[in-house]
């Protein structure tokens, strides 16, 4: 019982790393919680929907493309939601956000399905569980698994060893001294925005096989991230990472010992655990305010 | 532009006209002003924390699903007199209010943001599964409540309840805002670290706007669960904090009366588009969104600009001091 709770838990922790990697991500370079995420990751579910199910597409290709498509949405986002309030009080971004992410979830309802209906999607590698011992595991937790730690690796390189992903780790580091030796920050932001919603369908296209997709998930898994990002330290890609395994875990064991129906709220005891008692998280450091 | 009157004449040939109201209405017509009067309530509250203390909460639907469940559940329950349960509602519903700020309130307003989105997704987990107490999906009627010695229909008294909650609530938000709270409250929003520095306690200030919106919102939602005579949890879901943000928005960030006018706008707006079920998500979510980019200030900016006698200083004019009321300061 309890390895099957935890290496469960452990798939869908990937899947909260990956969305909450892609909400930190935006954080840190713009500091500002795109609270369009989740519906990011609604639309990619529903791109690779669209790709794979209605017009055919080879799965790995329609993740692909799903994950492109859903980078230009991010873009997109940035220019309506971000751009012509970058120097407007913090409310206004998040009105702005949210707004958007209502006009995103309006329209899957009104292109994909109404509430309550759950798309279903086929896995990649059939559906039969595989058996170890006492651990039952579906294919799709292996593909999530593998398909997670593939994102993160690239993610790592693109950070290191791309001049694009430094020039990102500048301007997140310091906007103004950025500017001054060249790097064009507003592009740099577009780029972030995208990169961000690029994670999060990542994970969507991943997930879709196991959860099916339907409009309303989005607001549900922004606040598993947030509490994934949280538990981390706001605002560390590595507690991110940390915070979303560990979300996963807790979230299983929480349903498997206690009541299932507590999977579903075991972000917000999270969250407010950790406010209350480590505001900080794991590996976050004490923010300076920005005066 | 013509003068329509001040803004006291105006909102009192408002409030004489609303009072009489029910004497021409069909119950319709009536029922749904009695929703708009329960619209200005929560919007003047939560342009409190938002417009005013610069507080970013998802809480004000979930809180407003608190009160409604609240006063219905006491009267069902427990065979409460309605009253008595509107005020037991209020009270439960700003101690709710308290427990959940309380903690996110002392770090940054991002906290407080999610720390609410993550409230609003429990209220609805509770009302949905803790079927022994909340009745579970289907929700639960209420009955309407009666006003025996006076000569009212149960919409009548409701509307009249309504009627003068709202009157009283815009206006002791209007007199709040021009308060040493209000003031405090603009210096956080305008800039946490200058308020500081004046020595305002940001965690005190803060839960008490939080506080104050939990109040209104709680007195909304027992208003609301008598007026439908039902209450059910999706109508405390976060498309009911879009609409109240947009109404606090589109008449104005941080005005009292903006939110009475953005109220009565949006109100329509909803019953115009009653027919348009999926529209309404899209159409909501794009006001909101253009008015924060094209007009941040609101509607009531207008009228604030060009409209003598509406503009909305933040302290009490000066009893010796014979400039204009709208002299620039």
């Amino acid at each position: 019982m309890l390895a099957y709770l935890l290496v469960s838990g452990l798939a869908s922790g990937c899947l909260y790393a990956l969305v909450a990697v892609g909400l930190v991500v935006v954080y840190k370079s713009t500091t500002v919680v795109n609270f369009a995420h989740g519906e990011l990751f609604m639309i990619a579910g529903f791109f690779a929907y669209t790709l794979h199910v209605l017009l055919r597409v080879p799965y790995l290709l329609a993740l692909l493309l799903a994950v492109l498509a859903s980078f230009a949405l991010g873009m997109l986002t940035e220019r309506l939601a971000y751009r012509p309030l970058m120097h407007a009080p913090t409310i206004s971004l998040v009105l702005a956000a949210v707004g958007f992410s209502f006009v995103l979830k309006g329209l899957a309802r009104q292109l994909w399905g109404g509430q309550g209906d759950y798309i279903p999607f086929p896995p990649l590698l059939g559906s039969d569980p595989i058996i170890f011992g006492e651990i039952v595991l579906v294919p799709q937790q292996l593909v999530v698994v593998g398909g997670t730690v593939l994102c993160m690796l690239l993610f790592a390189a693109f950070f290191r060893w791309t001049r694009t992903g430094k020039t990102m780790q500048a301007t997140a580091e310091n906007a103004k001294a950025a500017r001054l030796v060249g790097i064009r920050v507003e592009r740099v932001y577009a780029l972030t925005w995208g990169l961000g919603a690029a994670a999060a369908a990542a994970a969507a296209v991943l997930m879709a096989p196991l959860t099916f997709v339907y409009p309303d998930i989005g607001m549900s898994l922004l606040v598993k991230a947030f509490a994934a990002a949280v538990l981390g330290g706001f605002g560390s890609l590595p507690g991110a990472i940390l915070g979303g395994l560990s979300v996963g875990v807790i979230e299983q064991l929480a349903g498997g010992y206690l009541h299932t129906s507590l999977m579903e709220i075991s972000a917000f005891v999270i969250i407010m655990a950790v406010l209350i008692v480590r505001p900080t998280g794991f590996l976050g450091a004490r923010g300076l305010r920005r005066v | 532009m013509p003068s329509i009157g001040t803004r006291a004449q105006v909102m009192g040939a408002a409030f004489v006209a609303l009072a009489l109201f029910p004497l021409v209405a069909n119950p319709y017509l009536l029922y749904v002003v009695n929703l708009g009067l329960i619209y200005v309530v929560l919007a003047v509250g939560l342009n409190l924390l938002l417009g005013f203390g610069g507080q970013f909460a998802f809480a004000n639907a979930a809180l407003f699903g608190i009160g409604a469940y609240a006063t219905g559940l006491l009267q069902v329950r427990l065979q409460w007199p309605y009253l008595l349960a509107v005020a037991a509602g209020a009270v439960f519903t700003t101690g709710i209010g308290l427990l959940v700020a309380l903690p996110a309130l002392r770090l940054s307003g991002l906290y407080l943001a999610m720390a609410t989105l993550a409230f609003a997704q429990f209220t609805q987990w509770v009302l949905l599964n803790w079927e022994k107490v909340t009745f579970g999906a289907g929700g639960f009627k209420i009955p309407p409540p009666r006003f025996d010695p006076l000569p009212l229909t149960s919409a009548q008294g409701i509307y009249y309840l309504s009627l003068l909650v709202a009157a009283l609530l815009a206006v002791l938000a209007w007199n709040i805002v021009r308060s040493r709270v209000g003031r405090a409250l603009v210096a956080i929003r305008d800039s946490e670290l200058a308020a500081e520095a004046l020595a305002i306690d940001l965690a005190r200030y803060k839960t008490i706007a939080f506080v104050l919106s939990a109040f209104y919102a709680g007195i909304a939602g027992a208003l609301y669960s008598a007026t439908l005579n039902f209450v059910a949890p999706e109508g405390f879901d976060l498309f009911q904090m879009v609409v109240q943000f947009s109404m606090v928005v589109v008449g104005g960030l941080g005005s009292v009366w903006g939110s009475v006018l953005g109220a009565g706008l949006l109100l329509a707006m909803q019953e115009g588009l009653r027919a348009f079920k999926g529209a309404q998500e899209i159409a909501f979510g794009l006001l909101l969104m253009l008015c924060i980019i094209f007009l941040p200030e609101g509607l009531i900016s207008f009228l604030k600009r060009h409209m003598p006698g509406w503009s909305e200083p933040l302290r009490r004019p000066d009893a010796r001091s014979d400039a204009p009321p709208n002299a620039p300061r």
